[in-house]
């Protein structure tokens, strides 16, 4: 089970575009919690996913005109542990970095 | 004082709009009320759907955001299509409905959907506008998301009240986006590792998508390709980015793609990929797709990333500055040369085959057909076997010259959006090719070509079945032509003269001298260069098949050929 944190200007929609875009992959949403968080609101999803779909789903996110951030984590084992953050790293909007495919470009 | 209404058109105006495709209905009444001496034009199709299909014919053929307007309810849902076709395939649209007064809204009123609900997952951004005042905002905004990194629609909805209040206007207001944190920009220093992707490369191939044309990149992109040299293909999105005469240019790939650009795109060992999202269409199976290479995705949405594979850098940012950067790189650098591989993938053993066997005079047809198209023509298709038989013939380097419906595949999608493409562009010869079964599902604009005098060309690839469902059913149903069979068409000619357009039936055999007979050759010209609007029905042998096919699932080297 992974979490995530997705910060987002609270416009119209944005929250429905944010669960949309687990629900058209025939997605649980098992928990969702959204609320004001600052300047900002912030909608907490715990799913259950693969790798390649938390690529998918963090960067779909990404993409929405209003959300400012994702992050994305190991859920925590209990729930009240979820809105403490400490545990969710920030996603890149991108995928891999030129770092990464320097290293590898030197290494082919 | 200024109504809402009044307020949408000045709005709209500042944004450059002049023309819109729509069609009226109550709740949108003070909108159509005020268009006069507004200075925009209002284009009445017979149909939703046809409206924003030819929105989206006009932003295709010019770039420009193209605005559709419905009215609530069915109007709006008769809409549905085209916005999801506009997502697909990256066209900035703007559309505007009307909805029940703000008071009714919630309550079941007559004519009330939830088109801002409905079209969440399939726009950029929406709203629902709910004070007079918020009018210009959502307007400037709605511009903006539509145009701006990777085009696509918008929803503007509109309570018919708040269209009939009125306020002082001050103008226009210009939407300055807010700055997100984790916006994307190229990463510095991508060129050197790009250089040295290159240079451990031995079989690299650049394959082009929409997002070229796109960005106004394709004339730099040009450039780099000339420079390096590499064998190049297009996505059906892609066509004209690359010109089809350049030594290192393979043709179309993907399910319908040549032999060569699909046995090349399996040999590569880098990829490098100009704006394409790399769909099921491009790839077959996704496992086995490319199976040696490593990618190079130069995309303006990093949302497109890593859908299909995984790939190893990613350059994000718009094509128009990356690729100049690109190649200000590849210059400086010193990079070994790929002759031999280009002379492997574009030799003699991967050409096309002639065509023949029962699709060998469609084929002929489209042949004559584009080679007498001057060179900045439009060719718009429908969705089926015909659309890809002319994306297959398509021979042109006209950038935007090739529209058709590619990402959603949406049937019906050709008739309308050639109206709007004609309009955009009325020096242009418009040619709008359909098949039986797709013309009938927009039938009704004949109405609008005839009401504007439209010079459009219309085709029917007529096969007297949904072809490429049939095709399917044939190969892969074991020859269950479940509901296919259209045999009981209307005679589109005499449906033609009803609505006052020049047409004519013209039959297989007329192709089968190669090149054509002097007269058919004549019939031809006269049809593309006849002031008005025609109608010319191309009699197909049903069960033509468009080949090479990569069967649904197969990876790309698994191509059927007409000999198979």
């Amino acid at each position: 089970m992974h979490a995530f944190h997705i910060r987002y200007h609270n416009t119209q929609g944005t929250l429905m575009r944010i669960l949309n875009a687990a629900s058209r992959r025939a997605l649980d949403i098992p928990y969702v919690h959204a609320k004001a968080s600052g300047p900002e609101h912030k909608a907490t999803l715990l799913l259950e996913v693969n790798v390649k779909q938390i690529g998918q789903l963090c960067r779909d996110w990404h993409a929405i005109v209003d959300v400012t951030d994702v992050s994305v984590g190991a859920a925590p084992e209990s729930r009240d542990d979820l809105d403490a953050e400490p545990w969710a790293i920030s996603h890149p909007y991108t995928s891999r970095g030129v770092r990464d495919a320097s290293a590898s470009a030197a290494r082919a | 004082m200024l109504k809402g209404a009044e307020i949408v058109l000045r709005c709209l105006r500042a944004e450059g709009i002049d023309l819109v495709f729509g069609y009226p209905g109550g709740a949108i009444m003070p909108l159509y009320d005020a268009l006069d001496g507004s200075g925009v034009r209002h284009i009445l199709t017979r149909h939703e759907q046809g409206a924003v299909f030819a929105a989206e014919g006009y932003a295709r053929a010019t770039g420009r955001v193209g605005v559709a307007m419905a009215t609530s309810g069915p109007g709006a849902t008769n809409l549905v299509t085209g916005i999801a076709d506009a997502k697909m395939d990256s066209v900035p649209l703007v559309c505007i409905t009307g909805q029940v007064r703000t008071a009714m809204i919630g309550t079941d009123a007559f004519q009330e959907t939830d088109v801002f609900g409905m079209t969440l997952s399939l726009t950029k951004w929406s709203r629902i506008v709910r004070t007079i005042e918020e009018i210009p905002e959502a307007i400037a905004e709605g511009f903006h998301w539509a145009r701006s990194g990777r085009p696509g629609p918008v929803v503007i909805d509109i309570p018919t009240d708040i269209m009939k209040g009125k306020m002082e206007f001050a103008g226009a207001v210009k939407f300055i986006p807010r700055a997100k944190p984790a916006e994307a920009h190229v990463q510095p220093g991508f060129g050197e590792t790009l250089v040295a992707m290159l240079r451990a490369a031995k079989k690299p191939v650049a394959l082009v998508g929409a997002g070229a044309k796109i960005s106004g990149a394709v004339s730099d992109l040009r450039l780099m390709l000339d420079h390096l040299k590499i064998p190049t293909i297009a996505t059906v999105h892609g066509l004209g980015a690359v010109p089809p005469d350049a030594p290192y240019y393979l043709g179309m790939v993907g399910m319908h793609g040549t032999r060569a650009s699909n046995t090349a795109l399996h040999e590569t060992d880098l990829l490098l990929v100009f704006g394409a999202r790399l769909d099921d269409r491009v790839t077959g199976d996704p496992a086995r797709f490319a199976p040696d290479a490593r990618i190079v995705h130069f995309e303006i949405d990093p949302a497109q990333l890593d859908r299909v594979r995984a790939c190893e850098l990613s350059v994000i940012g718009d094509l128009a500055d990356t690729i100049p950067a690109f190649h200000r790189d590849i210059k400086a650098a010193s990079l070994p040369g790929w002759s031999e591989w280009l002379a492997i993938a574009a030799g003699p053993e991967r050409a096309e085959l002639d065509p023949r066997g029962l699709s060998q005079s469609t084929v002929r047809f489209l042949d004559e057909l584009f080679s007498r198209l001057p060179e900045n023509s439009f060719v718009v298709t429908d969705v089926g076997q015909h659309q890809m038989w002319a994306a297959q013939r398509y021979r042109s380097s006209f950038p935007r010259g090739f529209i058709t419906s590619g990402g959603l595949g949406s049937m019906g999608f050709a008739l309308p959006a050639a109206i709007g493409v004609q309009m955009a562009k009325p020096e242009a010869l418009v040619v709008c090719v359909s098949g039986d079964g797709g013309f009938q599902m927009n039938i009704q604009e004949l109405a609008t070509v005839r009401r504007l005098n439209l010079p459009i060309k219309n085709v029917i690839i007529d096969n007297k079945y949904l072809g490429m469902v049939r095709q399917w059913q044939q190969l892969f149903y074991a020859r269950n032509y479940a509901e296919t069979d259209l045999s009981d068409n209307p005679d589109f000619v005499a449906i033609a003269e009803a609505y006052k357009i020049h047409s004519f039936r013209l039959g297989e055999e007329a192709m089968r001298e190669f090149p054509v007979t002097e007269q058919t050759g004549d019939v031809l010209e006269r049809f593309l260069h006849s002031s008005g609007p025609e109608l010319l029905v191309f009699d197909c042998q049903p069960e033509a098949n468009v080949y090479p096919m990569v069967p649904a699932g197969a990876a790309l080297s698994e191509m059927l050929f007409e000999e198979d």
